[in-house]
């Protein structure tokens, strides 16, 4: 039994170092993905909200001043780049659209655990590549942020990639079923693009969207982490959503599991 | 005249051929234009939601930035239905090598390549923009219904400005063949056209009308029908249009010295 766990563990740990060594393989590829894509979103977020305050003409909003809402602007952008899941998913509905799967299958792995393990090796590089830009700009423009909490909120965050993992994973085993299934993926993100608070604070929401958005586990994506790090949530909100999150995995994976299995019994081996 | 009825019989041949092909995956065809909505959606509420807390953004108030947004939605699903999928499989082409089939057909490269295949599934999408952007303007008050004839002429400027731009980023794919991530970057650009001009600085405004002319797509058409006619600006739409276009094609003939047949 324990053998067996020290090879499980290993092998996932190949995958994950499999998964930085691809990755950083074309580095200018991966410096415009990590580092770029956000650094501009994040850009044209920022002036959104200087924009927002000139016109309110006041000092806050919704108890927070405009330093506030940059500081989420600028983690916000960062911290969904690591929640978004484009790239393992894509693959995982490729290689069973063309049957490229069947090599994976006849391997002593699991699919799930293969694609968990390359998507935690990816985001684990590019949180440690990526986040240094928002840590540069809070130092330099002193924006607040409280460094101490930045553990838990990745934790969280981590915990959360597990869900997209498997929420990847039922969108991927759909394959077997239908055709063109990538445009699920395009569907999926952009639902969660505004479910995980990446565009502004849950919290600006009106009862009672406001309250069932930030109970969702999607939220854990940006909202709790980055909320919980610039000072506009405590860390119970961070544990409420811990909760959420594993409730969330429960369900997808039990939903996940029978899809597979259903997908595999009428898959014929040549590409669905 | 000719050649411009050729043309148009061929696009009309192409798009009859893609809603036949794109009917055949009902689910796909279905999920595309959901993905949209939700897109909109988004938009739509993030403004809704701002102007909660704000009576201006920028130069414009809600019922303006509703008209915007509509002149948006007009001008991103006429990109989609006609450009998109063709400029978004551009690298893919280049690389496997369809390319040299288009290269080798009796017709503009240039032309096959932008206008190939169409997304008729974002039809509804534009019915969709249409109904949003009819609701705002009746939301407008005082609004002077003559102004939407400048559209005629600044919605087609502002689509070439979007063509333009993103058909000379996705032809880098012939000088590179791997420039995936040059086209990740193009939608961070686009992303700025997608909010009003007037959120920027004056320098980076100026820059977004001129150097990366993302402000032309919604920002000028959007101008046009909510503030008294800026007639300098409008007739740079057009002569940037022209530029751009002209650009476009000298861009495209110099990256084909690159090409080195499939699988380059």
């Amino acid at each position: 039994m324990k053998t067996s766990f020290v090879v499980f563990l290993r092998r996932n740990l190949a995958f994950a170092k499999l998964a930085i060594v691809s990755n950083l393989e074309y580095r200018l590829n991966y410096f415009v993905d990590a580092v770029l894509q956000p650094t501009i979103t994040t850009g044209i977020e920022m002036l959104l909200w200087f924009a927002v305050f000139a016109g309110a003409a006041t000092t806050e909003i919704a108890g927070f001043g405009r330093e506030y809402y940059l500081s989420y602007a600028l983690w916000g952008a960062f911290f969904a780049r690591i929640c978004t899941s484009w790239m393992y998913e894509s693959r995982m509905i490729q290689e069973i659209d063309t049957g490229s799967i069947n090599s994976l299958l006849t391997r002593p792995m699991s699919y799930y655990e293969y694609y968990f393990s390359q998507l935690m090796g990816y985001k684990l590089i590019t949180t440690l590549v990526s986040m240094l830009v928002p840590v540069i700009v809070i130092l330099i423009f002193d924006l607040p942020t409280h460094f101490k909490r930045l553990p838990l909120a990745f934790a969280l965050e981590f915990y959360y990639l597990i869900l997209v993992h498997s929420i990847s994973f039922v969108v991927a085993s759909s394959a077997f079923y239908l055709n063109k299934v990538h445009s699920f993926t395009g569907a999926k993100n952009l639902a969660l693009w505004f479910f995980t608070g990446e565009l502004f604070p849950l919290d600006l929401i009106p009862e009672p969207l406001r309250s069932t958005l930030i109970a969702l586990p999607f939220s854990a994506g940006v909202y709790v982490p980055v909320g919980y790090i610039t000072g506009r949530l405590e860390v119970s909100s961070v544990w409420q959503s811990f909760i959420s999150i594993t409730i969330a995995i429960v369900i997808v994976n039990s939903i996940g599991a029978v899809i597979w299995r259903k997908g595999l019994k009428v898959y014929a081996g040549t590409g669905a | 005249m000719t050649t411009l009825k050729k043309y148009l019989s061929l696009y009309l041949a192409l798009f009859r051929t893609s809603f036949i092909a794109d009917l055949e995956y009902r689910v796909n065809f279905m999920t595309r234009f959901v993905t949209d909505v939700i897109w909109y959606s988004a938009q739509i509420a993030t403004f809704e939601v701002l102007f909660r807390h704000t009576p201006k953004i920028g130069d414009w108030n809600l019922a303006q930035m509703r008209v915007f947004l509509g002149v948006v939605f007009i001008v991103d699903a006429l990109y989609m239905i006609i450009l998109s999928e063709n400029l978004d499989q551009f690298s893919e082409k280049v690389r496997k090598g369809d390319l040299d089939l288009l290269l080798a057909k009796p017709v503009n490269s240039q032309f096959m390549l932008s206008l190939q295949k169409a997304s008729t599934a974002m039809i509804g999408n534009l019915l969709l923009g249409l109904s949003w952007f009819t609701y705002s303007l009746l939301q407008l008050p005082d609004f002077q219904w003559l102004r939407l004839f400048w559209l005629i002429v600044l919605i087609p400027c502002g689509l070439v400005a979007l063509y333009t731009m993103r058909f000379m980023i996705a032809t880098t794919a012939v000088i590179f063949t791997r420039s995936e991530n040059l086209q990740f970057v193009w939608y961070q650009i686009y992303r700025l056209g997608m909010r009003p001009d007037s959120i920027y600085v004056p320098w980076f405004k100026w820059v977004l009308l001129t150097a990366l002319p993302v402000g032309v797509i919604a920002s000028v058409p959007a101008r046009a029908i909510l503030e008294p006619p800026h007639l300098a600006l409008f007739a740079w739409a057009v002569i940037l249009a022209v530029i751009l276009l002209y650009l476009s094609n000298k861009f495209w003939k110099y990256s084909l010295k690159f090409y080195s047949s499939a699988s380059s």
